[in-house]
């Protein structure tokens, strides 16, 4: 409590940023500079020299100036609810940002500012993409204190919200939102003698990172530096093509003397070798590039992942990784919409998986996307999912239909085609590029395999892609709209796809049931929204239902049987009738189904 | 304890799984049709059969909508046939050998944006179903990608009712339903008499919560 008087009363009066702010932004406006002189350095002509000198000077006059005014200009204060931002030179800004609205302080450290103890501080409200506030650079001290101030401005308010709600829960009989979604801290046995779990309830957090997690919160997860080197190796990056490009762009090299350079000497027997063997060259090619882009995966992962450390402090999830640029975030729990797994072949074949969590309202870095368990086996990620939502994965996926790989088939057809014929005017070998056909129709066909849906508790769950896979997991509550939707050939072969729209970040790869026979998505849809509503009229009176989804996948996978079929009237029979029945009764009637346990999730782990 | 991830890919076989719901399925199924309300029996047969609101129950939009349609692609279609027109005139006093007769362009486009005209708004009314039950709002719309939606009404963000020029000369409104989510953040509902816009929006807003998260 010392600390924190002491922190608020240092930020009580109008303070400035660090004055390494004006070396930092210095630095950061040196490659305009450069752009500048580009042309006299590279070439040195004396008529264009004069023109760039020009340039500099007036680089020097305008910009300089201007970094060492907007750092005059610039300055931050705490007050009692919130937090005082002015800055701008020519547009003076004045921004009140209220304590209680800070949804996430991120404190990013990138090298330089590292080394030199410096942080960057950005202060994300709800209800806006970009950063409210951002206070670049304080000390990292500072920062740290900055946000101890907001936390502890939050925690005390949450005490006084939660005495309020008792109050009002007498009065009303609600719950509060975030009952469900804070569960306590559960850890699996066999996840902590796998060493990665490391449980300090009452204690500091181990390691050199305890001054920024404080009391309150476990570490969760965490990732040793040959974990992280090994979550690189199953990552393939291609970011090496686009470094080999801007090198030669940038350095102006020829692409032939590098290639000469490179094969000099004993080389050069080996070069005339494979220049002439086609067949050799381009499996080198692609070797190379196997491997470059092998390395590539390895050096950025290990980069952005080194030192990953994943803690719970009461209703939210902090985050800490990077080798060079230091990262540290706050997620709150409320926030979490779909959770997502994702692998691909190769770290899928091996049991590796990645939990990322889409969040609602903020910061719509990482595509939108929060990745809390970046690389683990599944025994260890399903126990820290755990404390976000409680997840029971389910053992198997009903298929869609089968025509999808018929569909899906005949899309890539169309897409070959529009490829090859209008080269093949002018290449004749073109046309063996429909050699590529059967291998369409295998992806087409693992396409089918590796999509499906399945529900278990209170989630949906969609498992959609080949080579990037994911698993969503839709949890009932946080479900906005339901859709259905068949196109003009959908509906011709008796198909529909289902998706639920989640808040949060867009995506290209969504959570959708693409080319369900249509009466299983009619029953979905029905099954979806009804128990969605359920839900929260259980909520209301104050019990919710944890298994309200188990059964429904099932039914709705029957529903569209052909047997089942026939007689589609009785499908919607069940259903309809107890919508109604509740709606008359105004209260929960006994699910038929929460007593049966489906058989194909009872081996749900306990 | 789980099954391994990998046996996710290989275990829903065709058979295995939905084998297992079945016999569950059934007996609800076979119990159930006799408490079924009598209204919504009838038309089941023939209507999409688990939707609850039976589709030849649900409203339609108001007839006003298809000539504010048309209107507006009228208008549009006259745009296009002015340009091609004036491109076509233009070449009148070329010299190069034309292939296609004068006007082919335009009396192309002039007959295909009849046709749009035409057609686009009968189409598009005729699928337009929607139904405001006591908990959700459905929606059933579309020519060639028929969709579906339901939007629970505790997901509802905020309403607007909006009104462009040709709407106001019809007495029509559109009702916007916002959501939080992301692929169908807005739900629109056109060519509603205004009043009745008006009317939908404030029942409406006894729903919005403030925990639509």
């Amino acid at each position: 409590m010392a600390s924190h008087m002491a922190s608020l009363s240092d930020f009580s009066a109008p303070r400035s940023l660090h004055p390494f702010t004006l070396v930092m932004q210095f630095i950061r406006s040196l490659p305009a500079l450069l752009l500048l002189l580009a042309p006299t350095i590279i070439r040195g002509s004396a008529g264009e020299t004069r023109l760039t000198l020009t340039f500099a000077l007036m680089y020097a006059v305008i910009t300089v100036p201007l970094i060492i005014i907007r750092y005059l200009r610039f300055r931050y204060w705490i007050e009692d609810d919130e937090i005082v931002v002015h800055s701008g030179v020519l547009t003076r800004r004045k921004r009140n940002i209220p304590m209680d609205r800070i949804q996430n302080i991120e404190i990013q450290q990138s090298l330089l500012p590292r080394l030199m103890g410096m942080a960057q501080v950005r202060l994300d409200t709800a209800g806006s993409a970009s950063s409210e506030g951002q206070l670049e650079y304080v000390s990292l001290n500072d920062a740290h204190a900055i946000r101890q101030t907001v936390r502890e401005f939050q925690r005390a308010e949450q005490m006084q919200a939660a005495v309020a709600q008792t109050g009002q829960e007498e009065a009303r009989g609600d719950t509060p939102e975030a009952a469900p979604l804070a569960p306590a801290p559960r850890l699996s046995t066999d996840a902590l003698q796998e060493g990665l779990l490391l449980v300090a309830p009452d204690r500091e957090p181990v390691g050199p990172t305890a001054e920024d997690a404080d009391d309150a919160s476990t570490l969760l997860f965490s990732m040793p530096p040959l974990r992280v080197v090994l979550m690189g190796a199953y990552r393939f990056s291609l970011l090496f093509i686009a470094l080999l490009l801007s090198a030669t762009q940038y350095l102006q090299l020829d692409p032939e003397e590098m290639a000469d350079l490179l094969f000099r000497g004993p080389f050069q027997e080996a070069a005339t070798v494979i220049a002439e063997s086609p067949w050799l060259y381009g499996s080198l090619v692609l070797f190379v590039a196997a491997v470059l882009s092998w390395l590539t995966g390895i050096i950025t992962t290990f980069v952005r992942y080194y030192g990953f450390k994943l803690w719970l402090d009461g209703d939210k999830l902090q985050r800490k990784h990077g080798l060079l640029t230091l990262q540290e975030g706050t997620i709150p729990l409320q926030r979490v919409q779909t959770l997502i797994l994702r692998s691909n072949p190769f770290m899928e074949w091996r049991g590796w998986f990645r939990l990322e969590l889409q969040t609602m309202g903020y910061d719509v870095d990482e595509q939108g996307y929060h990745v809390v368990v970046p690389f683990a086996q599944r025994e260890a990620l399903v126990p820290v999912a755990e404390n976000i939502r409680p997840l029971v994965l389910p053992d198997a996926f009903h298929s869609v239909s089968p025509i999808t790989i018929r569909r899906h088939f005949v899309r890539y057809t169309v897409a070959l085609l529009a490829l090859v014929v209008p080269i093949a005017q002018f290449w004749g070998r073109a046309w063996w590029g429909l050699a590529l056909l059967p291998f369409l129709g295998l992806f087409a066909y693992l396409h089918y395999r590796h999509h499906g849906y399945a529900t278990t508790g209170n989630m949906l769950f969609i498992r959609r892609g080949v080579i990037r896979r994911y698993i969503f997991a839709v949890p009932l509550d946080k479900m906005q709209v339901f859709m259905n939707r068949a196109s003009i050939f959908q509906r011709r072969l008796g198909l529909k796809s289902l998706s639920v729209d989640t808040a949060g970040s867009a995506s290209v790869t969504y959570p959708e049931i693409v080319d369900l026979p249509a009466a299983t998505a009619d029953a979905l849809l029905q099954r979806l929204h009804t128990r969605f509503q359920r839900y929260f009229r259980a909520r209301r009176a104050g019990d919710p239902p944890t298994d309200l989804l188990s059964q429904a996948a099932a039914e709705a996978h029957g529903a569209g049987r052909p047997a089942d079929a026939a007689p589609g009237t009785q499908q919607a029979a069940p259903e309809d009738e107890d919508t109604s029945l509740e709606r008359a009764n105004g209260a929960e009637p006994p699910a038929p189904e929460a007593q049966a346990e489906p058989s194909s999730v009872s081996s749900s782990r306990s | 304890m789980l099954l391994s991830f990998a046996n996710l890919d290989t275990s829903p076989t065709p058979s295995s799984a939905p084998t297992a719901d079945e016999p569950e399925h059934s007996e609800p199924a076979a119990a159930e049709p006799a408490a079924v309300p009598p209204e919504s029996q009838a038309p089941a047969a023939a209507s999409p059969p688990t939707d609850p609101a039976a589709y030849e129950h649900m409203r339609t939009l108001h007839p006003s909508a298809k000539s504010v349609w048309m209107i507006k692609y009228a208008l549009f279609t006259t745009v296009v046939v002015l340009g091609i027109g004036a491109y076509e005139i233009t070449q009148l006093f070329s010299t190069a050998d034309r292939m296609l007769p004068v006007g082919t362009y335009t009396g192309t486009v002039l007959a295909l944006g009849a046709l749009i005209t035409i057609g686009i708004p009968l189409l598009r009314y005729k699928y337009w179903r929607f139904t405001l039950m006591d908990e959700e709002l459905f929606l059933e719309r579309g020519i060639f990608n028929r969709v579906r939606t339901v939007v629970p009404l505790r997901r509802i963000q905020h309403l607007d009712v909006s009104q462009d020029v040709l709407e106001r000369e019809f007495d029509l409104g559109k009702l916007i339903v916002h959501t939080a989510g992301t692929r169908s953040a807005d739900v629109v509902v056109p060519g509603l008499a205004y009043a009745e816009a008006e009317q939908f929006r404030d029942d409406l807003r006894n729903y919005i919560t403030e925990d639509a998260l």
